[in-house]
């Protein structure tokens, strides 16, 4: 999930000189690290939904955490869609 | 009273020119190049130049030239059709039942390239879009003799457009870009330079739209012509080498 995440990353973002090697999972998305900025941070939500299906509400969620790695990403893309194959809500593909 | 200025340095871009040197060529004959797709200046910060359209680094390219390394100027930017093809491919992407890019709605707005200009060369001056409509280049001059009067050393002035879809109609398009083209003046009052002066004219002209105006007013920089007239549907300008 994390090399995964990483390749959307680089593919969503155009970081054309950043392989999935280069980037650290528990590096800095944002503040320094990668140093993406908020539009980074709109289109990697749509890339995400488009992606799991999963969406990132900035009025509930605690976004600045959520996008804060690449490891903390993962981790709540994949207890969200835990939660939604619990309530067996059907996954679009 | 005639406005005077003087352009004391100036660069363009299209397809395959990208200095004096290739202009000085043009003006005798060399045809643009196909296909030859703008590289960014190295000066762009890495992270900036992804955002960076074919449209925009052609701009970037004319005006890295007219500056030095660090160096600011207050700026007008002048476009006819802006980023135009962007909010097309957008309205397609909304008519197919897509979601839009963040990205590309920021960056397909009138004054995406100068937002984006700022933010690499880290000019926070005073920096004006102009979308003239079928006024032409004048109205570039204009803002730029507006910000000298009003107590700027200098002015960037940047004239910039792309050829735009077919699927705009013929008219009132009909003038339309052959090729991606942006032109960089720096503009003083006074100082060493190519010494202008710009006024109304009463004559009435069809001299096409800014994409085509801004081809025209780099032939007069390189030509041995005094006098250079411009009109387009509207009013009509004259520009004299003093």
């Amino acid at each position: 999930m994390e090399n995964e995440l990483k390749q959307l990353i680089i593919d969503t973002l155009d970081l054309e000189d950043i392989s999935v090697a280069d980037i650290d999972s528990h590096e800095a998305l944002f503040d320094g690290g990668l140093a993406l900025d908020s539009i980074d941070a709109l289109e990697l939500g749509l890339a995400i939904r488009k992606k799991y299906n999963v969406r990132i509400d900035a009025e509930k969620e605690d976004v600045v955490k959520i996008f804060s790695s690449v490891s903390s990403l993962a981790d709540y893309i994949s207890a969200q869609n835990i939660a939604l194959q619990s309530n067996s809500a059907p996954l679009r593909k | 009273m005639i406005p005077a200025f003087v352009i004391n340095n100036w660069n363009a871009w299209a397809p395959g020119l990208n200095s004096r040197a290739d202009w000085k060529a043009w003006y005798t004959g060399q045809r643009f190049v196909k296909d030859n797709n703008p590289v960014a200046p190295a000066s762009v910060p890495k992270m900036l130049q992804r955002r960076l359209s074919p449209l925009a680094r052609a701009v970037f390219n004319a005006a890295d030239g007219c500056l030095a390394a660090g160096e600011t100027l207050p700026t007008v930017f002048s476009s006819a059709h802006g980023e135009i093809c962007k909010s097309l491919e957008m309205l397609k992407a909304v008519q197919a039942g897509e979601e839009i890019s963040p990205t590309a709605f920021s960056l397909s707005v009138h004054n995406a390239i100068a937002g984006l200009f700022s933010m690499a060369y880290a000019n926070q001056l005073e920096i004006t879009v102009i979308a003239p409509g079928l006024e032409g280049i004048a109205t570039a001059f204009i803002e730029a003799l507006g910000l000298l009067q009003e107590g700027a050393d200098e002015v960037l002035v940047v004239l910039y457009d792309g050829p735009i879809a077919d699927f705009y109609p013929f008219l009132p398009f009909n003038l339309n870009a052959q090729n991606t083209c942006a032109l960089a003046l720096r503009m003083a009052l006074t100082g060493e330079g190519l010494p202008l002066q710009f006024c109304r004219s009463a004559e009435s002209r069809d001299d096409g739209e800014h994409p085509v105006q801004l081809l025209a007013f780099l032939r007069f920089l390189l030509a041995e012509d005094q006098s250079l007239s411009l009109g387009h549907q509207g009013h009509s300008w004259r520009w004299d080498k003093r």
